[in-house]
């Protein structure tokens, strides 16, 4: 294998009989990326599929309100909802290259699910998803909309329920078949992972590096994403890390504060350790265990940062921060309200420490990866609020 | 370099043409006070050497019977400085069985590689596995392992390609350990032609470098079949239930684990015909 690591972070944590598959990938990655045939294959898809580019839309209100120039990547309005679909298109096409016609994945938000489960149905995949069965709960919708496209999924009630379980489960599959293509949803794992899934990401940060330089005439002073593996948040960094002039800011999941321990804050409140294939920082405790992660969306809830953002930080090319569930709530209804957008929890979190920090962030051009919609979070928001008007009628009645 | 009490074992039974049997427990399953015994247990029973699991709480390439076990191990509070006085404790009482201490990366990387190697060294373990550190990774572990002469285990599968294999053979010592098919532990394996050919391969490319096979082999036949091409068979799983099945009582748990471990001894056969 050519280069495994992010500076001292990455490398290739893997049972042996992963070994092949792995290296398998990177052999079939480092051919196809130079194939005009493939990247016109999946430009066509990113294009005129799944609807690419996406687009950048100045937040007028909350800019005023905030004292900042805030400009949204709009990957919510990417097909299915969210920027996972970049990567799943990306990986889905490359199994298909190498012949593979079973596609494993595994998903905690079901952004990634739904992702995988919609580039299988384009491609004529067989496609089976692990998710937690807490996952399966709050996320509800993204199991009904996978099934309806043909996707298996399997409820995962291991461990915490949730993401790293789905994670480990999905591994499991993997090894006990090896010429199945597992399509990792985010910046992490054993190699060739976390570089696969950044370069499919990268066109956010392409992307939005024209859109700004159109749209505003310059630079942004800071991009922001929220971080749970990092897929999001490394797609859009990688637009501007050779710009000097734009800090990165990467969100994590503050969850219910981080005094609490029930939070997904690695940098702030983990180490450095292996799980699920890489050396990167993760929450754990004085035996190497893996601690359990809280917060109010499931796709940060996940206890390791992907190697690239770990780097990154070491390298103090980025910066990461967090915002609490209180935050990302507060953020979600500001955007909804002012902006007309309802935004993932996940994506909220970014926009939240924007608000948190807007005295800091006064005056500044701000690019935040609007990292999806928020309409699969609609039961947990719901839940931390009341006073709808549905509550009042009884759909039985109406209906009969 | 001396040999060390893992090397010793290995090569005799490779050098007398024998075959031996490597029985697998999961550290603090039922509590540690039980494994201690276990380990007294497995080598009254005959076993040739054993693997000493180190309970994690993410185990990748584990199914659902060694995941409950290290659930459970860990629910009792086990550590591995626990793990590592349980060891000290059955060398002090005269335990002479080789112990291969099999952890993911983790549990021993947080404590950095060469205080984990000199630490197990000191305590009286004899050797390494660790099923997510492939070759390509295992650099830093193999120069602390052999600082303190312990023996680093890698691992073959029937997806590795001979250039894979041979490097496993290098870096291993001890044994190579070989996944007789793909998956997670506990699924059984059929040694049909094929398994028997990959198991026939291995041990070509090995050498002089002892062979043992495992994953999913649960009766003395299963070991009778396994040690056609390999030097040392593998039991996990089918101990770790037999013992979990057995109930709360320490001693019941024991009995029941000597008695199998002297069950599955008659696949070896005789032990001058191999």
């Amino acid at each position: 294998m050519q280069e495994t690591r992010f500076g001292e972070f990455g490398g290739v944590y893997a049972p042996e009989t992963l070994m092949a598959p792995l290296e398998e990938l990177e052999q079939a990655w480092r051919e196809l990326r130079e194939d005009p045939s493939f990247e016109a294959d999946l430009h066509s898809l990113l294009h005129d599929y799944a609807g690419r580019p996406t687009p950048l839309t100045r937040a007028e209100q909350l800019s005023a309100e905030l004292g900042c120039e805030l400009w949204l990547k709009r990957e919510d309005l990417l097909h299915t909802g969210a920027h996972k679909l970049n990567n799943a298109l990306g990986q889905c096409l490359l199994a298909k290259s190498m012949g593979k016609a079973r596609i494993l994945a595994e998903t905690g938000a079901g952004q990634h699910g739904v992702a995988t489960a919609t580039a299988c149905a384009k491609l004529g995949l067989e496609c089976v998803v692990y998710m937690g069965e807490v996952d399966v709960v709050r996320q509800r919708p993204n199991v009904l909309r996978m099934e309806l496209m043909g996707a298996r999924v399997e409820v995962v009630k291991n461990g915490q329920r949730t993401l790293k379980d789905a994670i480990n489960e999905a591994m499991r599959a993997w090894v006990s078949d090896p010429e199945a293509h597992y399509v990792l949803g985010s910046a992490l794992g054993p190699h060739p992972f976390p570089s696969i899934v950044a370069d499919f990401h990268h066109v956010i940060g392409r992307e939005s590096r024209e859109q700004i330089l159109a749209q505003a005439g310059g630079l942004p002073d800071l991009a922001v994403a929220c971080v749970g593996g990092g897929s999001n948040a490394i797609g859009l960094f990688r637009g501007f890390l050779d710009d000097d002039s734009v800090a990165l800011v990467g969100v994590e999941a503050g969850g219910e504060g981080l005094e609490t321990g029930r939070h997904a804050a690695r940098f702030s409140g983990g180490s450095p350790g292996v799980l699920h294939g890489c050396f990167t920082w993760l929450l754990q405790n004085y035996d190497g265990q893996i601690e359990h992660t809280h917060s109010v969306s499931a796709g940060l809830d996940y206890p390791a940062v992907g190697p690239e953002h770990a780097a990154l930080q070491a390298a103090g090319r980025a910066s990461y921060e967090y915002a609490t569930d209180e935050e990302a709530l507060a953020a979600f209804s500001a955007l909804s309200e002012r902006e007309g957008i309802l935004p993932a929890l996940e994506s909220s979190h970014a926009v939240g420490w924007i608000m948190r920090e807007c005295e800091e962030l006064r005056g500044m051009r701000i690019v935040v990866n609007l990292s999806g919609r928020g309409d699969k979070d609609l039961s947990t928001i719901m839940a931390t609020r009341g006073g709808s008007a549905v509550d009042s009628v009884q759909g039985s009645e109406v209906m009969s | 370099m001396s040999l060390n009490r893992m090397e010793a074992v290995t090569r005799s039974l490779r050098a007398e043409g024998r075959r031996g049997l490597s029985p697998y427990v999961t550290a603090g399953d039922g509590g540690m006070g039980r494994t201690l015994q276990l380990l007294h247990a497995l080598e009254r029973a005959g076993a040739h050497c054993c693997e000493l699991g180190v309970p994690f709480s993410d185990p990748i390439a584990d199914g659902p019977v060694l995941q409950a076990a290290a659930d459970r191990a860990l629910a009792a509070g086990t550590d591995v400085d626990g793990i590592f006085s349980m060891v000290r404790r059955f060398r002090e009482e005269g335990g002479n069985l080789p112990i291969a201490m099999m952890s993911y990366c983790n549990p021993l990387g947080r404590r950095g590689w060469p205080e984990a190697c000199a630490e197990a060294a000191d305590v009286g373990v004899d050797a390494l596995i660790l099923p997510d550190l492939p070759v390509e990774e295992g650099g830093p572990v193999r120069a602390a392992a052999d600082a303190v002469n312990l023996c680093t285990i890698f691992f073959a599968a029937p997806t590795s390609s001979e250039e894979r294999i041979r490097r496993a053979v290098e870096a291993s010592r001890g044994f190579l350990y070989v996944v007789g098919r793909t998956g997670v532990t506990g699924v059984g394996t059929t040694f049909d032609d094929s398994a028997q050919s990959f198991l026939q391969r291995v041990s070509e490319l090995a050498i002089d470098l002892p062979v043992a096979v495992g994953f999913g082999i649960s009766s003395a036949a299963d070991v009778s079949a396994a040690k056609t091409h390999a030097d040392i068979v593998i039991v996990g799983t089918a101990l770790v239930r037999h013992i979990n099945k057995a109930g709360a009582e320490d001693s019941a748990a024991v009995a029941a684990a000597e008695s199998f471990v002297r069950d599955l001894m008659t696949g070896l056969g005789s032990p001058n015909i191999s």
